[in-house]
């Protein structure tokens, strides 16, 4: 069975693709690192998956349903952190979470109940009452993220989810969708930047490189005997030149 | 950090012109906009109706202007110019605090550069000038009147009048700086809102108890707060300095024109120590809501969420305070000044007008509302293609809330009237509410496609109604005047008939007929939302690819 099946999905913007031919399997039960460098078509790819973009050309299917045909089943049992977030910023964080929740379906006592939860893991609970708007980043990743949780969804998209947020918290939400994925309670198909981290967390690779799948498998049948930063540089860096040192960084100082 | 010896350190002539240019640059754009040849012509097509009214007004103020110079004192002088200067203070402050954007007052976003923040808050103050469209209207009408003063009596004595007037420009836009910086520390919190909404309405409820209704006993009472009007001193000043100008004696214009002067530079002083106190401050005082996920409102299931986050982003939104405060004391002016000057011959219907006027007037007041109903959501725009919600749903419950915001509006405003000038016959309140409720689903079904079609990020934290494009700002004049034109029909055959409930019959009629059109058209503007998801995400939410 599997959670996320796309084939030869493409989108361009004015003619200039940015994902290109994109086909991939995720196995439900997999924790799946899409990885790749800045504008590589990583985002772009999680929108097309969730319904936020259409595709010029290709498919795509989630939880085994055809996206283009059902969209609204597709996003009632998956759980998205988009890049940029999705929040309303004159809302409190609860309500933000509970009013969540309530669209999703849930009724309002146990979208009450599930966002009091939420602000406790997250540790929210001291600013709970604040408006989103006034968040800190990280306060806010950590609020979108309890947002995509709180319908308990069977898949969650997750777009730079550890970007801003202290390496206490990280290692609490690293804790949680680890026990999640170890439960088999959820699929989660993750980007990041930090290469550790995701070679701690997922069981399966994608590497995509000016919107094409340049390398994709089981972490282990993708990383060989180096490590996933080796192949992760090695496989998006070969066609970059070596960096120009500024010569004129610190001429100020010797001038004084 | 202090520079060799004690002095300030010298700003950098290049800084400074670096940031007149990224002033330049930023006014130019917003002139220009983001949509190109559109925007452009929807721009020059404001400006094509604005310009010749502007100097229309302009040519008015110059023959008061000339008339007044001529006649140096008395009553002609003194009115004149007061009507000058006291109209353009009041409508500049008005339009400033409701319509301009704050943009190069925010010394937030400027702190991070090598500039003194006093300088860079009073190249902002002097840019509001040049840099908003309705400034500029403003000074053409003050520049029309200074000709106007200065043909009628050329003389060394017109040096002293240009400074009047340039202090009057200069004054007006730091006390409206300094207004604008104390409304938003005052209003930031929900309960200096609702205390200063309270405030008001139970001010004027005690007034018009108090006069019992006799209108003779209001206007007693404003004069007695006559002294009030050195509140707006920008006005009381420069009518001061003028009128002494025109009466002959230059000598006593001179000490006007100084406390005009020291009056700007206090209030722009104040300005800048408040903007540079709200930026450093960063988030303190932040304002507060539900903490816990049970708090709020108890309305069930997906449209009861829907609902309470609409409504509540809208009663957030500083600009719903301000209307709240603004309508029902304009519709309490005109039920003092206008209403008892309207013959009783004139008939039912002519004497119900400004009643009707106000429930037309609710929608036009909210029409950022409707016409950019996503705009203000930023990110959160994501969800509603983000969850599984049906589209008509979200726009169904837009709408319910612009709607239900717009009719607490007219309510607040009608119940002042009707406390001041007294209560309609029955048949015209029925009829205001069919002209509410009835025109409510033409202009709501119309302001969706535009918001759908040209939305526009707004901001969120400031009190500011410019989030209209000049595309959106043109497109809702067009809807607002044919819904208008539509439903002022039934007024002439009443008035031809003389029966006012045909009134109640014909726009009770438009409104069934309007509901009955906005839900065939629901599901396609639905549609229509799911298609341009992309295009509305890139403008409000910053989504590219």
């Amino acid at each position: 069975m599997l959670a996320i099946e796309t084939e030869a999905l493409t989108r361009r913007f004015d003619g200039r693709p940015a994902v290109e031919a994109l086909s991939i399997e995720v196995p439900v039960g997999a924790f799946y690192g899409f990885l790749g460098p800045n504008g590589a078509g990583k985002s772009t790819t999680i929108k097309l998956l969730t319904g936020l973009l259409a595709p010029s050309a290709g498919r795509a299917a989630v939880l085994g349903i055809d996206l283009a045909r059902d969209a609204l089943a597709v996003k009632r049992r998956i759980g998205v952190v988009p890049d940029g977030l999705a929040l309303f910023e004159r809302l409190s964080g609860a309500e933000q979470l509970r009013i969540h929740g309530q669209l999703y379906g849930l009724e309002r006592r146990v979208a009450a109940r599930r966002a009091d939860e939420l602000l406790a893991a997250l540790e929210l609970e001291r600013d709970a009452g604040k408006l989103v708007g006034e968040y800190s980043h990280g306060m806010k990743k950590k609020l979108a993220l309890g947002c995509a949780l709180i319908h308990g969804p069977e898949l969650l998209f997750l777009d730079e989810p550890f970007e801003g947020i202290d390496a206490v918290a990280v290692s609490g939400i690293r804790r949680m969708l680890q026990d999640l994925v170890a439960r088999g309670a959820m699929t989660i198909f993750l980007t990041s930047h930090v290469l550790e981290v995701v070679e701690r967390l997922v069981t399966h690779v994608g590497i995509i490189r000016a919107g094409r799948l340049a390398a994709h498998g089981t972490l282990d049948a993708v990383r060989g005997a180096g490590t996933l930063e080796e192949v992760f540089i090695r496989t998006v860096a070969e066609d970059r030149g070596a960096v120009r040192p500024l010569s004129w960084l610190g001429e100020a100082r010797g001038s004084r | 950090m202090s520079a060799p010896g004690g002095r300030a350190p010298r700003v950098p002539v290049d800084a400074l012109g670096a940031f007149a240019e990224l002033r330049f640059r930023l006014i130019w754009r917003r002139l220009r906009g983001r949509q190109g040849i559109p925007e452009l012509v929807a721009r020059i097509v404001l400006f094509v109706v604005a310009i010749p009214a502007g100097l229309a007004f302009a040519a008015l103020a110059g023959v008061g202007a000339f008339s007044a110079a001529r006649a140096g004192h008395g009553l002609q002088a003194d009115v004149a110019v007061a009507a000058v200067f006291f109209g353009v203070w009041q409508t500049w402050t008005a339009v400033a605090l409701s319509l301009s954007e704050r943009e190069g007052l925010d010394l937030r976003r400027m702190l991070v550069y090598p500039l003194p923040p006093a300088r860079l808050f009073g190249y902002g103050v002097l840019s509001s000038v040049v840099g908003d469209p309705f400034s500029v209207f403003w000074c053409l009408v003050l520049g029309g009147a200074f000709v106007g003063g200065a043909l009628a009596r050329p003389g060394a004595w017109v040096g002293l009048l240009a400074l009047a007037y340039a202090l009057f420009v200069l004054a007006t836009v730091a006390l409206v700086a300094l207004l604008q910086e104390t409304l938003a520390r005052a209003l930031r919190g929900r309960r200096a809102r609702v205390l200063a909404i309270a405030t008001v309405y139970l001010g004027t409820a005690g007034l018009v108890a108090w006069a019992g209704g006799r209108p003779a006993a209001l206007l007693q009472a404003l004069r007695a707060l006559r002294a009030l009007r050195w509140a707006a001193f920008p006005a009381a000043f420069a009518h001061a300095a003028v009128t002494s100008l025109y009466g002959g004696r230059p000598l006593a214009a001179l000490p006007w024109l100084a406390a005009h002067a020291a009056g700007a530079a206090g209030a722009g002083y104040l300005a800048y120590r408040l903007a540079l106190a709200a930026a450093l401050a960063g988030d303190g005082g932040a304002p507060r809501a539900a903490a816990s996920g049970a708090a709020g409102w108890r309305l069930p299931g997906r449209m009861g969420a829907l609902l309470e986050k609409e409504a509540k982003y809208l009663l957030r939104h500083p600009l719903a305070t301000l209307l709240a405060l603004i309508l029902p004391a304009l519709a309490g002016l005109v039920a003092w000044r206008v209403a008892p000057r309207i013959p009783v011959e004139a008939g039912e219907v002519v004497r119900a007008l400004p009643l009707l006027a106000f429930a037309l007037y609710a929608h036009v007041a909210a029409q950022i509302f409707w016409l950019n109903a996503f705009g203000w959501e930023r990110g959160g725009g994501r969800t509603w293609f983000l969850a599984p919600i049906p589209a008509a749903e979200v726009i169904l419950a837009k709408n319910a809330c612009a709607y239900a915001f717009s009719l607490a509006l007219f309510a607040a405003s009608a119940g002042v009237g009707i406390a001041i000038a007294g209560a309609p016959p029955g048949w015209a309140l029925v009829a205001a509410v069919a002209l509410h409720a009835g025109i409510a689903p033409w202009l709501l079904g119309a302001g969706n496609l535009v918001s759908i079609l040209n939305p526009r990020a707004a901001p969120l934290t400031v009190q500011r109604g410019g989030a209209l494009s000049p595309l959106s700002s043109l497109a809702g004049m067009a809807i607002f005047s044919a819904a208008a034109a539509v439903f002022s029909a039934p007024v002439l055959l009443a008035l031809r008939l003389d029966r006012p409930w045909v009134l109640v019959g014909l726009w009770a009629a438009l409104g069934l007929a309007g509901a009955a059109g906005y839900l065939v058209l629901l599901p396609r503007t639905a549609r229509l939302l799911e298609r341009h998801r992309e295009a509305l995400l890139e403008a409000v939410a910053g989504d590219e690819e």
